[in-house]
């Protein structure tokens, strides 16, 4: 009694830009860390060439 | 001077409050020897804060000069009633001592001396990290509240809102929305850190309070870790990435956070701060891992990721969490390397962030103001040059801006070269008590090896005035400066 069903659907609707924003923040920190990767490996092939 | 006193004493209920929470902690795990000393120190802090309402009630609302006092003071405060369990639990060999961690919990610093951290009770281990996350979430209720109403601090304003209300609502209301984002973060990090430390075989009971810990000191750049070893102990990859994720996104400014998850996800390639931190950071890596490639010391990619890319983030983001041991960073790192990780501990993370330092938006305006002056002499005299820069809203760059930015970043460089004297004084090496008076005064915790329980009290003392300096951007403690000269003043003529 006073319990709603709970509809995932319902919850992803009414949550949409959270749960994106914290996707996107998430990507963000993923994209400084790849940047930092992809540093890491090229100064490496520079130094293994010259 | 009564109604700072009788907000201060009204605040100092919430620390008693709190000084109840690592209770929970000591009685799941039947520390029952440690919860009287948690009693008393909330007990005596309850005591003396209603005692002071008594007999300073007053119903005069707090201005700003107020406010910034009551700011500068309240960290002080929290930090004489805060250092009580350490002290008296003998985790620290002074009151001194438990003052200094006190402070750098409260300010999520990071540098610690407390005795034996691998054996401390769990109770007192999971306060260190509580007192971080506490004291990160009030630095952003504080900054948005109290800093933004200044003329000096405009750009920092959370959508105009701290001016138009009053200072009591506008707290409550601000408050309310930075815990949920910050339990948001600090939730999801405590199930990735339990997560990964099960997988790297730790125990269920281990993974799970080691995640909380690195989860809230994460989340607030604070930098405590449970173990001595830090970021070392687990030794592994994905807890250093989850951990990298963690404090990248407690380093972000608060109103980006609240347009990011309301539906403004362009902001994210936008936004002034976003974009400065992202070029300084990569700059910064790209120095420093070739620095240390060059010379040697890291050969490998996985390597340079681990080390020279964590603790270049780390001291970026102002958190303090090391992947190298102290000792080895002198002697192993070198002085260019240690040069160029002080400046970026400097530059600091985003305003109204958890994170301290000069604050990525005013390197950004900074940099943009120098570019404005670059043009305008390139120019004809009577071209008109105008400069904009995006932050939640594109806002014209006007001389106050660019003169508060200014303005702070001076009083940080000034807080960080009197620091770096007074160390130098004590005998340490020029690049040592730079990168250590960096971590001070930038609010980051990573430490060449100079904090340790054996140093100098006065050194002890001036890391903690730079720890709380730097936290509170030097204005309020300016204010607070101003306040007790013109008390004085008045004081002598009457």
């Amino acid at each position: 009694m006073g319990l709603r069903k709970f509809s995932l659907r319902e919850f992803l609707k009414k949550n949409f830009d959270f749960i994106t924003g914290i996707l996107s923040e998430v990507g963000l920190t993923a994209l400084i860390m790849g940047v930092a990767l992809a540093i890491c490996l090229l100064l490496v092939f520079i130094k293994s060439v010259f | 001077m009564k109604v700072i006193g009788f907000n201060l004493c009204k605040f100092g209920n919430i620390i008693g409050a709190l000084l109840l929470v690592p209770i929970i902690v000591a009685v799941f795990y039947k520390e029952f020897d440690i919860i009287p000393h948690f009693l008393i120190a909330s007990s005596a802090t309850f005591i003396l804060c209603n005692v002071g309402i008594h007999f300073l009630r007053t119903t005069k609302e707090m201005e700003l000069k107020h406010a910034l006092c009551f700011a500068a003071l309240t960290w002080i405060f929290c930090m004489l009633l805060a250092a009580i369990p350490f002290w008296s639990t003998g985790s620290t060999g002074s009151y001194l001592d438990a003052n200094f961690d006190a402070m750098s919990g409260f300010t999520t610093t990071g540098l610690s001396l407390v005795r034996d951290i691998d054996h401390l009770p769990y109770s007192i281990n999971f306060y260190r990290h509580f007192l971080q996350f506490v004291g990160g979430v009030g630095i952003i209720v504080f900054s948005l509240t109290i800093l933004a109403r200044s003329e000096m601090s405009s750009v920092l304003a959370f959508k105009g809102e701290a001016r138009e209300l009053g200072i009591r609502p506008s707290i409550v209301r601000t408050s309310r929305i930075i815990l949920g984002i910050a339990i948001t973060f600090m939730v999801l990090g405590a199930v990735l850190f339990t997560a990964v430390g099960i997988s790297e075989g730790a125990g269920v009971g281990t993974s799970i309070f080691d995640g909380v810990n690195y989860s809230m000191a994460a989340y607030s750049t604070g930098g405590f870790a449970p173990h001595s070893q830090n970021m070392l102990f687990y030794h592994s990859t994905p807890y250093e990435v989850v951990a990298l994720a963690i404090f990248l996104i407690g380093s972000f400014n608060f109103t980006f956070h609240y347009a990011v998850l309301g539906g403004k996800r362009r902001e994210i390639f936008k936004n002034i701060e976003i974009r400065t931190m992202f070029i300084t950071l990569t700059l910064s890596t790209l120095v420093i891992s070739g620095l240390l490639l060059f010379s040697n010391v890291y050969s490998s990619s996985a390597m340079l990721f681990r080390k020279a890319f964590f603790q270049a983030a780390s001291a970026h983001t102002t958190t303090g969490f090391g992947t190298v041991h102290p000792a080895q960073i002198p002697s192993l790192w070198g002085s260019a390397v240690m040069f160029i990780m002080s400046l970026i501990m400097v530059l600091g993370a985003c305003a109204n962030s958890t994170g301290g330092g000069i604050k990525a938006i005013r390197v950004g305006v900074i940099a943009k103001s120098f570019f404005r002056e670059i043009k305008k002499a390139l120019m004809p005299k009577t071209a008109w040059v105008t400069e904009k820069f995006h932050h939640i809203e594109t806002t014209p760059l006007t001389d106050t801006i660019a003169r508060g930015a200014m303005l702070i970043a001076v009083g940080y460089i000034f807080l960080f070269a009197v620091g770096t004297t007074v160390t130098v004084l004590h005998g340490y090496n020029t690049s040592d008590s730079m990168y250590e008076t960096a971590s001070a005064v930038g609010n980051v915790g990573l430490s060449s090896g100079i904090t340790s329980p054996a140093m100098p009290a006065l050194l002890k003392v001036t890391y903690i005035f730079l720890m709380w300096a730097g936290r509170l951007e030097i204005m309020a403690v300016l204010a607070l400066m101003g306040f007790a000269i013109l008390g004085l003043r008045r004081g002598i003529k009457k």
